[in-house]
């Protein structure tokens, strides 16, 4: 054992740091890696889909109504003759605009509520774990439905509402970590130098949260993308014509009896998208936090 | 087990509950009237009718009048108001017959949740690293991907359609059929519950390996125990507290899912009526489901914590 720790501290001279640490044990994960490939692709296809589509996502009657995968269209096409791939990759763009957009917000309510309430504690911190656990209390698809029932139907809208839903989960742990930080010994050398506040919570105590910051935020991606498209499932998604997986599965329902390909397409699409985050959180969590026991 | 203590924090629950019950329908309320687009549009009335109509519905009055009208019915007497829809159907008993179903459908995937999810995550612990624990593993993260609706509309595809002439293609909700009739709950309680059925596997798995490790399961190794009586008695039970933790999330999961779920299965519970009722405009309606999933919500997140003091004797209120 002893000689294969000191080959490998020989075989590697340059002192790793975290990151390239994380970066190492990541790959070693075959099945983080194969999510993240499939993102990639994933995003490579929503970016296509800006410039290029197979046909028109909103174009009716080019194929007849319910026609079932063909060499002209690949995945079939929907109850008003539209094309099935084109509207995929549309959604695809909807549904990673919508995960992505959701937890850039969520990074931005979340990590400073979470560390001003994690720094300076007291009746800061009891209003923000007051605020936390009555939204923890009501029921996010309810509330969000009733937000975006409100505001009307938009992805910008269905955003803010899945922002305002899913905002704690951030801010819970960001708070638990910078609890944690503060009483170590960098951060109480950080404030005899005389660190700002504004310092001490963005350079020094957030920067070592980053790792379960980085991990929530790719978990949040995917329970998001499954929000919009359950809203779009009920009707309070983006609107018509422009489909997301959750109204393209809503249709696919409605003709499950005669048409099973135009379920099956988007169901496969938003199970493996959320599958592959799930997989790539995974992925990060062993990769950054080592100790971590699964 | 339960102490006076208890007895003080479940009144201050109750009372808390309803305050929230009050405030969710106020917001409702007064959300829905800073819609654009009238309540009676589909009616096509004018004149005399129509303020006949107006006036029936008391939205002849001031938003504020309407409100307080609104609120002392709803306090005084449960009363929600009358269906703007279909004329004449009170709000009140209709939501609470739909309650009932709602909850028979949820209790229903709740018990198979945490029955499925307890099993899988008790023997991929004690199989730790085999070709077991793998699959069941990596189903539990597949299970957990998978959004509600979709397993729900596989279900339907392969029993609904290809296996059509084994199943005969009757799983479908029938009114008035599901006294006794639990065989018809299979499938959406499988929906409702597959994809928490995988987190409380995955919880299951992690918290029996850390207790299993424990001296005390050494001990009754020792003393010559069999197995099944370690597992079952001993590491269960100690496992089962971080699991109890999910339970309040768990069952608004359940609640909200249902939802999708029913409307997928054609089951005549509250979230049908939810989504039909903002298809219809039928905001009276809309206003009384969420006041009932408001309550639903409040109370199923007091029995949870009631739970904790059953289960973990070591907690108080």
């Amino acid at each position: 054992m002893a000689v294969a720790v000191r080959v490998d501290a020989v075989s590697e001279p340059v002192q790793a740091s975290l990151w390239s640490d994380a970066w190492r044990r990541l790959r070693r994960n075959r099945l983080a890696l194969a999510a993240a490939i499939y993102l990639v692709l994933l995003v490579g296809i929503a970016i296509l889909a800006i410039f290029y589509t197979p046909y028109r996502m909103s174009a009716t009657g080019i194929a007849p109504d319910y026609a079932p995968p063909s060499l002209a269209h690949w995945l079939g096409a929907d109850n008003l003759g539209r094309d099935q791939l084109s509207r995929l990759m549309i959604g695809a763009q909807i549904s990673l605009v919508v995960g992505v957009g959701t937890q850039l917000l969520v990074l931005a309510v979340g990590v400073p509520i979470g560390l001003l309430a994690g720094y300076y504690r007291g009746w800061l911190d009891q209003v923000v774990t007051f605020v936390i656990n009555v939204f923890y209390g009501v029921p996010d698809l309810l509330v969000a439905l009733i937000l975006v029932f409100l505001l009307g139907p938009s992805l910008a809208n269905i955003i803010i509402a899945i922002v305002v839903t899913r905002w704690m989960d951030m801010a819970r742990l960001v708070r638990g970590q910078t609890l944690a930080l503060r009483e170590r010994e960098f951060i109480e050398a950080a404030r005899a130098s005389g660190a700002k506040p504004m310092k001490m919570l963005f350079g020094h105590i957030m920067p070592n949260a980053l790792g379960p910051i980085i991990v929530q935020a790719t978990f949040g991606v995917p329970s998001a993308i499954l929000f919009e498209a359950f809203l779009s499932f009920l009707g309070a998604g983006v609107q018509q014509p422009t489909p997301s997986w959750g109204s393209m599965a809503k249709d696919g329902v409605d003709a499950i009896q005669f048409a099973p390909h135009m379920v099956i397409a988007p169901a496969i699409a938003l199970s493996l998208t959320l599958m592959a985050f799930n997989f790539l959180g995974d992925g990060l969590r062993d990769a950054l936090d080592p100790r971590s026991k699964r | 087990m339960f102490t006076r203590g208890t007895l003080i924090f479940i009144g201050q629950r109750v009372v808390l509950i309803a305050f929230t019950v009050l405030a969710v329908s106020s917001i409702v309320f007064l959300g829905i009237h800073r819609l654009p687009g009238d309540a009676l549009f589909n009616e096509h009335l004018h004149g005399e009718q129509y303020a006949l109509l107006l006036h029936h519905y008391n939205l002849d009055k001031p938003l504020l009048v309407q409100y307080r009208d609104f609120m002392i019915a709803l306090v005084t007497r449960g009363d929600l108001g009358e269906s703007l829809v279909n004329r004449g159907v009170k709000i009140t008993p209709l939501v609470l017959r739909e309650l009932g179903i709602s909850v028979e459908v949820g209790g229903f995937a709740l018990v198979f949740t945490i029955g499925l999810g307890l099993l899988f995550g008790v023997v991929a612990s004690v199989r730790q690293n085999t070709w077991v624990d793998y699959v069941l593993s990596t189903t539990s993260v597949i299970g957990y991907s998978m959004p509600n609706f979709v397993i729900a509309s596989f279900l339907i595809l392969v029993f609904g359609k290809w296996l059509e002439g084994v199943t005969g293609g009757t799983f479908y909700y029938q009114l008035g059929a599901w006294k006794g009739d639990i065989g018809q709950l299979w499938l959406p309680a499988f929906a409702l519950g597959f994809p928490y059925a995988s987190i409380v596997a995955r919880l299951t798995r992690a918290s029996m390996l850390e207790v299993i490790r424990q001296d005390y399961i050494r001990t009754a190794r020792a003393k010559g125990l069999r197995e099944t009586v370690i597992v079952a008695r001993h590491a269960l039970r100690n496992a089962l507290i971080p699991v109890i933790t999910i339970l309040g999330p768990l069952a608004i999961g359940i609640i909200t899912g249902s939802v999708v779920i029913e409307n997928l299965f054609g089951i005549p519970g509250l979230g049908k009526e939810f989504a039909q009722s903002i298809l219809n405009r039928d905001y009276f309606i809309v206003i009384g489901v969420f006041t009932m999933y408001a309550a639903m919500v409040g109370l199923a997140n007091l029995v949870v914590d009631l739970l904790y003091v059953v289960i973990d004797p070591r907690i108080r209120y």
